[in-house]
């Protein structure tokens, strides 16, 4: 499997896996009818802080195993596909915010409208991670 | 409008050259072996501009490397 793919499954596996954490975290503090507190936002940033590490750690441990191939720029057919998943997920992406706006016309608390958006923009960079996969996977 | 196809001769010749590997052909012309790859089997249609590295490689004119047909 080309270090590129590798890489494009590292980025969708982890958002969902730790993603998914935070937004089950989040389900529980508004079952909980306690959202939109302090922990929200801490346990936000730690979200972060957990993607960015995990995301090096993976991307460091798979390029050790092959140096010159992970040194190497993207090359013409690499681009179009990166060019391809983006257009997909700013449909996805557009749609998402187009909802958002709508729901955002209800006023719910500003607690759940970032949080939606959050959202959005999670899936959107997931489904353009799986698009690459399957770009690759068919050649082009 | 018709289907066109993109056929080459790319493994032919690459085994014509000393049976150059899909990894040294890769890095004659900067592209990736798995581009070269998708290249030789139809699944990617190359820049112009790598067509013409590819050719050079093999010290062939384009046409005798990449094929043309338009489906009916």
């Amino acid at each position: 499997m080309p270090f590129r793919e590798k890489s494009a499954w590292i980025s969708m596996l982890s958002m969902l896996a730790i993603y998914g954490f935070y937004f089950g975290t989040l389900m529980q503090t508004t079952a909980a009818r306690q959202p939109g507190n302090l922990a929200s936002g801490i346990t936000l940033v730690q979200t972060i802080v957990m993607l960015v590490v995990a995301q090096v750690a993976l991307h460091i441990a798979v390029a050790i195993r092959k140096p010159a191939e992970a040194q190497l720029p993207r090359d013409e057919r690499e681009k179009l596909i990166d060019l391809k998943a983006t257009r997909i997920a700013f449909y996805g992406l557009a749609s998402g915010v187009v909802v958002a706006c709508l729901f955002g016309s209800l006023n719910p608390p500003v607690f759940f409208s970032t949080n939606s958006l959050l959202l959005i923009l999670v899936t959107s960079e997931i489904v353009r991670s799986g698009a690459q996969i399957i770009y690759y996977r068919l050649g082009a | 409008m018709a289907i066109a196809t993109i056929s080459n001769e790319i493994r032919r010749l690459r085994f014509a050259h000393g049976e150059m590997t899909q990894q040294q052909l890769a890095e004659k012309i900067g592209l990736t072996r798995q581009t070269v790859n998708a290249i030789e089997q139809g699944k990617y249609s190359p820049s112009l501009e790598a067509a013409f590295r590819i050719s050079a490689v093999f010290g062939q004119p384009l046409e005798n490397v990449f094929h043309y047909s338009e489906g009916g």
